[in-house]
């Protein structure tokens, strides 16, 4: 048995018109926590693209000379793997370097047309035993003389601050927007189970006649998506907005690294796909449950 | 093509609705099911659409135990047992036609079907020229002909009446009375539950009496009592 489409777009189009009050209460719910899960999104997106360099305890970093030779390069691997102090230490390659540099400048295209992979430097990542400044600085010093190794960086302060900041901010952001996705979807399920209470008469006529329960579902379950998919486009029109606030404000003009975390649309993009497939689920899933209470009554 | 098996249901808190019942209506008969508030009338005709479960016992309609009918397959029972209630149980926001239309909607009929066959099920139960009014602007004996339409439009094999003359006065009950001899005559068995004894007394069909969820007479071309 199919369900007929112009039967399925009248009642969806007529129960959402019905009940605006409660329409509009599961739009704005879904809109509100999900523009938080976007925010949480784009400023970790931000922050990793900050900190890039030095995820995972990686105090310094040993820079390769372009020109450095096969043998320089693994005598330097086999100090640092011989090396106690190092607990850990990883090779960039060439292509991966490049794939780093492009990311980096993706917003300057023509810097990255210049340059060939050949011609950057790898490099080794190196976590020390210990992260104290003064152990760090003299482990990096024991290699900034080796053959074929042009610069140590270090880790500096600033970046582990703004690490454990950003990090602590993170798991804020995302415990908020966890707890707002639960909220949205209990709110969504609250909402629709009223407007099912509102037509209990209805579903109860339906099912005196014969109609399966998919039959009753699904007119609420589209209802749910129809505003599931609102609130979401909200939220991302939301994220749109403070994300090109960010760009246009005074900050990001005189601090640099504000700029991490104005995003291009191309990196929007598939969070915002993202925040729409939830709207959706969460509105379809939540009715499909609300409905499903009254089915079996 | 109903048959009651030793047919138990007790409600939660203990109130026994229908006691060991017995019976086997067969196709085409017209049944009265009498008895005072609470005896178990309703009951029984809610286990004949599986609206309850029976605590033991067995029912058969159409030669299926519907017991073991699986909860997807239920509408499909449904399809073949038209209901009408007391209360007429249509939708107050669609129009006459819209009201029957829906039980051919709910159940997949092609459009083409239902722009065909509502207009002459309005026409059958004397209500043609009310198509396109709101329950609200009808008489009770005209709505319970909208509900009549509704449950008989898809031709089911059995009607099931819950006191559809309840609300109404004596002599649209007559008028209803005679729809559904109607129906009955077209080969649907009806099942009615009722409390108006003058129906029943008129009727001469078979009564069954329910007490305290006892049945207590099973007799055929009966009176009220």
């Amino acid at each position: 048995m199919a369900i007929r489409f112009d039967y399925l777009a009248k009642e969806t189009g007529t129960n959402l018109v019905r009940n605006p009050s409660l329409t509009i209460a599961a739009v704005l719910t879904v809109a509100v926590s999900l523009a938080l899960l976007g925010f949480s999104l784009v400023f970790r997106e931000g922050v990793s693209r900050v900190s890039e360099r030095w995820s995972d305890d990686v105090e310094f970093i040993v820079w390769m000379r372009p020109d450095a030779t096969d043998d320089q390069i693994a005598s330097v691997d086999q100090k640092l793997a011989d090396n106690p102090l190092v607990t850990d230490h990883s090779y960039v390659n060439r292509e991966a370097t490049f794939a780093e540099f492009r990311e980096y400048y993706a917003d300057t295209p023509e810097i990255v047309e210049t340059v060939e992979p050949a011609q950057l430097p790898t490099s080794y990542r190196v976590v020390p035993a210990a992260s104290e400044l003064a152990f760090v600085d003299s482990l990096g010093q024991e290699y900034e003389g080796q053959p074929g190794v042009s610069d140590v960086v270090f880790a500096g302060e600033f970046i582990k601050q703004l690490n454990a900041i950003t990090g602590l901010a993170i798991s804020g952001v995302t415990v908020v927007a966890a707890v707002a996705a639960v909220a949205a979807l209990l709110l969504m399920y609250n909402t629709i189970r009223t407007a099912v209470f509102a037509r209990r008469r209805e579903v109860e006529v339906m099912k005196l006649v014969g109609a399966t329960n998919w039959f009753v579902r699904i007119p609420f379950m589209l209802e749910g998506l129809v505003q599931g998919l609102i609130g979401a486009g909200l939220a991302v029109l939301a994220m749109f907005g403070v994300n090109r606030m960010i760009r246009d404000s005074q900050a990001a003009s005189e601090l640099d690294f504000i700029n991490s975390f104005v995003l291009q649309p191309a990196d929007l993009g598939p969070i915002s796909l993202w925040l729409l497939a939830a709207g959706a689920a969460i509105g379809a899933i939540g009715s499909g449950f609300a409905v499903t209470r009254y089915l079996d009554a | 093509m109903i048959r009651l098996d030793d047919v138990t249901k007790t409600y939660s808190e203990g109130n026994v609705a229908l006691r060991r019942a017995n019976a086997d209506i067969a196709k085409g008969e017209f049944v009265f099911l009498v008895g005072p508030s609470g005896s178990g009338k309703s009951t029984m005709l809610r286990l004949m659409n599986k609206s309850e479960e029976p605590d033991s016992g067995r029912i058969f309609v159409a030669g299926k135990d519907i017991g073991e009918l699986s909860n997807w397959k239920v509408p499909m029972l449904r399809r073949n047992i038209g209901s009408i209630f007391q209360d007429y149980k249509l939708l107050p926001n669609k129009t006459v036609a819209e009201n029957v239309s829906f039980a051919l909607e709910v159940i997949g009929r092609p459009r083409a079907v239902i722009k065909t066959q509502v207009p002459q099920i309005l026409d059958l139960v004397g209500i043609g020229d009310k198509a396109d009014k709101q329950p609200h602007q009808l008489s009770g004996g005209e709505q319970q002909r909208v509900s009549i339409a509704r449950a008989f439009v898809n031709r089911p094999l059995i009607l099931l009446a819950d006191e559809p003359t309840g609300n109404l006065d004596p002599q649209t009950a007559i008028g209803i009375m005679r729809l559904l001899d109607r129906i009955n005559k077209t080969g649907t068995t009806v099942v009615m539950a009722t409390h108006d004894a003058k129906i029943v007394d008129t009727m001469q069909r078979r009564v069954i009496q329910l007490d305290t969820g006892n049945i207590v007479r099973d007799e055929r071309e009966a009176s009220y009592g």
